[in-house]
């Protein structure tokens, strides 16, 4: 195992072109999944969070439990609507990219709702009257609640992301795990580690944990400023 | 001799219930321009409910309301309402950006050209007396500040209509004199005011008109 993680780290600084390929097609796929679930993500937790309405309940619960779907029943499914005969077929997505990026979205989707949802709610409903109140229309009043909840909003886009790039399951179907095209952080740790090969495997690995880190630290200092705040207009 | 004012808003079927239970019931309420007015009551009698739904803060199905001659429903709360009357809570929330930028929220909501909102938030930072808070972070403000900062926040889009929800609770001495101070100010500049308030010296102010909240009913003295 030592000598699996030397080699990782070998591999690692010595800028092996595959591998760095494998953590780009993954960072890639997961933040354009994410920025497309992010819009209407963040509409809806912030429409259930503020609105009563007949079924909301039902909506809450819905959302609540689409964080626990496992990702490769979202593959499934999405294998059987884009492949050949399916409904979608005609995109010609499976074992693409753009077919990635749509399984990203879909799993990102509930996490960045689930989490706004949570922020908005946790929010003085003053703010919400307050901008009411001094006359702002519903889009300004949406606004600023997200403003106000701005770090709860970061939270749900940083959790997000660490759900869909550490996921396996939708990307190893829908994707493939083609070399050099479709192959992710996750689907090359499994396919490598079957084959025991596992110094690529650990290398991946590294690069996952510090992504994580780094995101999460991200999250940290934001979440520290907004307990210290400075003067801002 | 009193002269009547004309008339800003008068709301009819002012009625509001939780469940079996009813808050109040009132067949009509009439406030005239460039007047002010004490809401009074015992806890619990639905004064600062009243104040929310006259602010569109609470839904009343029911309620008619003529506003400067216009004929409208409170809810939902027209643009017109929106823009032409202001409330401020008890404990007024800031929201997380600057003074400067609170007091400004009203006129960028309505369009103000940012030079004419400088002038302006300027001008209402002076009348609060907060100026020298410009840039500082609001959630470090004290009870005072942040009530001096509400009232510049909500005069300064010229409302027709000013519903101040208990805006002396909880402060005390100096703070408590400089707000009470204000508030003929406002009426001065032609707004409409009704405080719903406890303070004796708010409720004692020359010209106040008295509104008082008893049993479901709205008493007018």
């Amino acid at each position: 195992m030592l000598d699996a993680t030397g080699n990782a780290f070998a591999l690692l600084f010595s800028g092996d072109a595959a591998l760095w390929h494998i953590v780009w097609v993954s960072i890639k796929t997961s933040l354009l999944g994410l920025m497309l679930a992010a819009p209407p993500a963040v509409l809806l937790g912030y429409l259930i969070a503020m609105h009563r309405f007949p079924g909301r309940r039902i909506a809450v619960w819905l959302a609540q439990a689409a964080l626990s779907l496992p990702t490769v029943l979202i593959g499934l499914l999405l294998y059987l609507m884009l492949s050949r005969r399916g409904p979608m077929g005609g995109l010609e997505w499976l074992f693409s990219q753009p077919g990635i990026v749509l399984g990203q979205m879909i799993i990102g989707l509930p996490v960045l709702l689930a989490f706004t949802l949570a922020a908005v709610q946790a929010l003085d409903a003053r703010h919400a009257e307050t901008a009411i109140a001094h006359g702002a229309a519903p889009l300004r009043v949406m606004l600023t609640v997200l403003h106000e909840a701005r770090y709860g909003v970061m939270a749900a886009v940083i959790s997000g992301f660490g759900r869909v790039i550490s996921e396996v399951g939708c990307a190893l179907m829908v994707g493939g795990n083609i070399e050099g095209q479709t192959r992710t952080i996750t689907t090359a740790i499994a396919l490598e580690t079957s084959k025991g090969e596992f110094a690529q495997g650990i290398a991946l690995g590294i690069v996952l944990v510090t992504l994580a880190l780094l995101m999460n630290g991200v999250l940290v200092l934001l979440q520290g400023e907004a307990h210290n705040p400075g003067a801002r207009l | 001799m009193s002269v009547a004012l004309p008339a800003l808003l008068t709301v009819h079927r002012l009625r509001k219930a939780y469940g079996e239970r009813l808050l109040f019931d009132i067949e009509r309420l009439d406030l005239e321009r460039g007047a002010a007015y004490v809401l009074t009551g015992a806890n619990g009698t639905g004064k600062s409910t009243l104040l929310r739904m006259l602010g569109g803060l609470e839904r009343c199905a029911a309620c008619q309301v003529e506003f400067e001659g216009q004929r409208l429903p409170l809810y939902p709360y027209p643009k017109q309402l929106r823009h032409g009357i202001v409330y401020v809570h008890q404990h007024p929330i800031m929201f997380s950006t600057s003074v400067g930028h609170n007091i400004a929220y009203g006129l960028l909501a309505r369009g103000v050209p940012r030079r004419a909102v400088r002038a302006l938030v300027e001008e209402a930072m002076m009348w609060a007396g907060v100026t020298h808070l410009r840039d500082n972070d609001p959630a470090r403000l004290s009870g005072g500040e942040k009530q001096r900062v509400a009232l510049a926040r909500a005069r300064v889009v010229n409302p027709r209509l000013l519903l101040l929800d208990e805006p002396t609770a909880n402060l005390d001495g100096e703070a408590r004199e400089q707000v009470i101070a204000l508030i003929p100010t406002l009426v001065e500049s032609g707004a409409s005011v009704v405080l719903a308030c406890h303070d004796r010296d708010l409720i004692n102010l020359p010209g106040v008109r008295r509104l008082k909240l008893r049993e479901g009913q709205l008493e007018v003295r």
